[in-house]
């Protein structure tokens, strides 16, 4: 497909409509096994067992399970018969969220933006839309698919449609129980036409939306049957190990000892790509044994080191912005006339992501046709990876998506899958499973920003008057787009840099926030929260700083600045109520708050910790959440604590460096992670109150790495303003 | 080479110095076993050789000849978990799931010399990474496990 799709030359003639329309609402049900589908995403075997189309990538948030929950609800089916398959790349599936960052209306047809997302389509799990793309969307895919089964035999038994109701994967006549399955009736209810949306149930009748319901990928997770990626297994298949040049944004442009390197043990090719130089061989080992053996010649394009990147980012801090992101108020005007003035400047580093399976994707190509296996948290971006890397027509590409070894932003990328690809063309009918070692992974990463921030706050006597915020980064949301999405986006026009800092929920009469763009040769990407990851320490460090001021209880301030936000201010309520807040702590104990909003979901969170010199124990995190309606409760603890640890694993150890334009870091011994002996005391409340339901998947944390520091300083006077606390001397027992 | 694995025999041509680990993935296309740092780091990759937790992404083969190897997919039957599988069930412990199986293994081995291991015991024995985190629910389940194995113990 050419372009885009507004601005293309796209003819929007009655033709082209019925085109973009056919397009948005044709499904194949490639995978989803016999029987009949009543829909997209409900399809009825005849043993009465249902498999449902799940187009969210599992990377361990659940969304195989809470998906077709919200399914199973209304099509009154049990959630123990039902089979979950990722359909292939088609208009239905698309995170229509996501166009607009609005919930999509159900009674209506979909907007402009909506069918463009359709349209291309855009599939992605991420940005913790998942739930809020599908909470209506989904109840109402199963309900419409009750309403046609009950029509069916309605039909069948030439009674009324009221005569009839539906429990557990059967319709049954109400005067006599006679019943029939779904998987009798379901040919002839694919037929039926509903005239209307049918209702939804209301909240009070949910009998499966809400429970902690058992996850069914959690069987295949504990017998070692499930999965992965790096799992696929097909006969004939050969493993291919990729090394990168070594400095950032260099080039490979040979192989000094090619024949020596197709000698080794196991090895059946060596093909250099643009993106670096690949050995296919029997098995992944012995591909990387020789990809270790390459003597490449290498351009290196970069020579920065740490030090450059620390100065580049602090002059760029006192430098003109790119762009302003929020003014209100007049904030010159208020600091110019504030009674006293506090200023702070922060600094944070880049991170990596290091899933626990390194990326990988697994490609064979068949003349003018592809099929790839890969776990990627967009099966969009699959198809255009393997369509560029290896020519092949999309329509042409069928795929198949494993479960993810961890996903947080990394897996949303396509680099593994073009590399695959490209490799996959020069061995057509072998599928290769090109595969990233840990240092290959960790080395050419898409990391988190590194960032500085400078933030000023007037008070006018007891007041905190206003606060000016500058904040410099390089722009995640707009590399991911850039790679992955033919909407580009200019750096500075990447809403992701500043949220979390613009907007916040406290009162003051003025804030202004702006944003400058500096390129630094490290490529950036989606880090789990994205700018919240660096905006909440910045924001609620700040907030710390100015209550310790005005010597008053940083609990107590916040909710004070929150009389116009009573959720927030509730989380805190219930979280000051939840860690003890008021109360005395013994001796050697101390406490730090964050709160922060983000995805639509607010979290306050304490982190409770014992100090010794510079010996740090995290003892206990409360955490307490309002993401409005709840689908699982197990499965948002359970996001809690996986975002807290992963915050907190960057805010103790976390630091991607360069030396001499290369990447610093490698593996696990000196990226450094929470492992069990450092694992804190996790307490969660879900606040579960009836509104729109709010992202989980990342929400967790932003707050931990602020409350942690606020914790040190209540400890020790240490006001820590950036990050790793590693590289303060502080350790972790 | 033969090697003993999960009760079963298998007969291999590979180097002696291949690790286990890919000798298990790439060979015998066993792959409950997992790679994630290739270092001996992060743990995905435990087994148990003589019953004894030990990770495989370095260990050469040649050293495991003749050893007793028990894999993930070694664990309970097709039909009966092990005490450790369900109460990982129970308390829902696997999130992505990528490190659960090396996790798993490494508990089964610390149950097998510690019956009742306290907070420490399990700090100290159970090192992997999850990136996950759900370290918290591992040490619930590990607790749930010892005392369900226990009270087998003590009413067989």
């Amino acid at each position: 497909m050419a372009g885009g799709i507004v601005g293309g030359g796209f003819a929007l003639g009655l033709g082209g409509l019925a085109y973009v329309n056919n397009k948005i609402k044709k499904y194949s049900g490639i995978g989803m096994g016999d029987g009949t589908s009543l829909n997209a995403w409900v399809r009825i075997h005849p043993s009465n067992s249902v498999t449902i189309a799940v187009a969210r990538t599992e990377m361990g948030q659940g969304v195989h399970t809470s998906l077709p929950m919200l399914i199973a609800e209304e099509l009154e089916f049990p959630l123990e018969k039902i089979n979950v398959v990722h359909p292939q790349n088609e208009g239905p599936y698309a995170n229509l969220f996501m166009a607009e960052n609005q919930p999509r209306d159900i009674q209506s047809n979909l907007t402009l933006q909506q069918k463009i997302f359709a349209f291309i389509p855009n599939i992605i799990t991420g940005g913790s839309t998942t739930i809020r793309d599908a909470y209506d969307q989904q109840r109402l895919v199963g309900a419409m698919a009750r309403e046609m089964l009950i029509s069916a035999a309605a039909k069948r038994w030439k009674v009324s449609r009221t005569s009839c109701r539906a429990e557990t994967g059967f319709v049954i006549l109400k005067s006599d129980n006679r019943r029939l399955s779904y998987g009798e009736l379901a040919e002839a209810a694919a037929k039926e036409k509903l005239l209307k949306n049918p209702p939804l149930k209301p909240k009070k009748s949910f009998s499966i939306i809400g429970k902690s319901i058992q996850r069914l990928d959690v069987p295949g997770k504990v017998n070692g049957s499930a999965e992965f990626g790096l799992d696929v297994r097909i006969p004939g298949m050969k493993f291919a190990v990729i090394r990168h040049p070594s400095s950032l944004g260099g080039t490979i442009s040979g192989i000094s000892n090619q024949s020596k390197i197709e000698a080794m043990p196991g090895v059946e090719g060596v093909v250099l790509i643009e993106e670096g130089a690949v050995v296919v061989a029997r098995t992944t080992w012995h591909a990387k044994n020789a990809a270790a053996a390459f003597e490449l010649k290498e351009e290196d394009r970069q020579s920065m080191g740490e030090t450059e990147v620390t100065k580049e980012l602090w002059k760029a801090l006192k430098g003109k912005s790119s762009k302003v992101w929020e003014d209100k108020g007049n904030i010159n005007q208020i600091l110019a006339s504030a009674d006293e003035r506090i200023t702070a400047e922060y600094e944070l580093p880049y991170l990596a992501h290091a899933c626990m399976e390194p990326m990988n994707c697994t490609v064979k190509v068949d003349g003018d046709s592809a099929e790839v296996w890969t776990g990627n948290q967009s099966s969009t971006f699959v198809v255009n990876g393997v369509s560029e890397g290896a020519g092949i027509d999309k329509d042409k590409i069928r795929i198949y998506i494993t479960y993810l070894g961890g996903g947080f932003g990394r897996r949303g990328e396509t680099d593994f899958v073009l590399r695959a690809a490209k490799v996959a063309k020069k061995f057509p009918g072998v599928p290769i499973q090109l595969v990233y070692t840990r240092e290959e992974d960790m080395r050419n990463d898409y990391y988190r920003p590194a960032v500085t921030c400078k933030m000023e706050a007037a008070i006018k006597g007891k007041e905190v008057a206003g606060w000016k915020k500058r904040v410099v980064s390089q722009g995640a949301l707009a590399g991911l787009f850039r790679r992955n999405i033919p909407m580009s986006m200019k750096p500075e026009d990447d809403p992701s840099s500043t949220e979390g800092l613009r907007d916040l929920p406290y009162s003051m009469s003025a804030a202004y926030t702006d944003l400058t763009i500096l390129e630094l040769p490290a490529q950036v990407g989606t880090w789990r929260s994205v700018g919240h990851s660096h905006n909440a320490f910045f924001s609620e460090s700040f907030m710390d700083e100015c209550s310790v001021q005005l010597a008053i209880d940083p609990m107590k301030y916040r909710i004070s600045l929150l009389k116009d936000h009573p959720r927030h201010r509730a989380v805190l309520e219930k979280l000051a109520e939840l860690s003890h807040w008021n109360d005395d702590l013994p001796e050697g104990k101390w406490q730090g708050v964050a709160l922060h909003e983000s995805f639509g979901s607010i979290v306050g969170e304490v982190a409770e910790i014992e100090l010794d010199d510079k010996a740090i124990k995290v003892k206990r995190v409360y955490c307490v959440i309002d993401c409005g309606r709840v689908v699982n409760p197990a499965i948002i603890e359970s996001q809690m604590q996986s975002g807290i640890v992963y915050g907190l694993t960057a805010a103790l150890y976390g630091e991607i460096t360069m030396k001499k334009g290369r990447i610093v870091q490698n593996n696990f011994p000196n990226y450094k992670m929470v492992r069990m002996n450092t694992m804190p005391l996790i307490t969660t409340h879900i606040m579960d109150l009836d509104e729109y339901p709010g992202g989980v998947g990342e929400p967790g944390t932003p707050p931990i790495a602020p409350a942690l520091t606020n914790a040190i300083f209540a400890a020790n006077g240490h006001r820590i303003r950036s990050l790793p606390l590693s590289k303060h001397g502080y350790r972790f027992v | 080479m033969v090697l003993k694995i999960n009760g079963k025999q298998y007969t291999v041509e590979v180097e002696p110095t291949m690790p286990l680990l890919w000798v298990l993935r790439d060979v015998l296309n066993m792959t409950g076993t997992k790679y994630g740092c290739g270092v001996a780091s992060c743990g995905a990759c435990t087994v148990h050789i003589d019953g004894v937790a030990t990770r495989t992404c370095v260990l050469p083969v040649a050293a495991v000849e003749g050893k007793e190897i028990t894999t993930i997919e070694g664990l309970g039957s097709e039909s009966v978990r092990s005490a450790v599988q369900q109460a990982w069930i129970d308390h829902q412990v696997p999130q992505c799931g990528y490190c659960q199986s090396g996790m798993i293994m490494a508990v089964e081995s610390l149950l097998m010399t510690n019956p009742n291991p306290d907070d420490e015991a399990i700090d100290q024995s159970i090192t992997n990474i999850c990136r996950c985190g759900t370290y918290q629910r591992v040490r619930a389940a590990i607790k749930t496990a010892a005392k369900r194995l226990q009270a087998d113990t003590v009413n067989s």
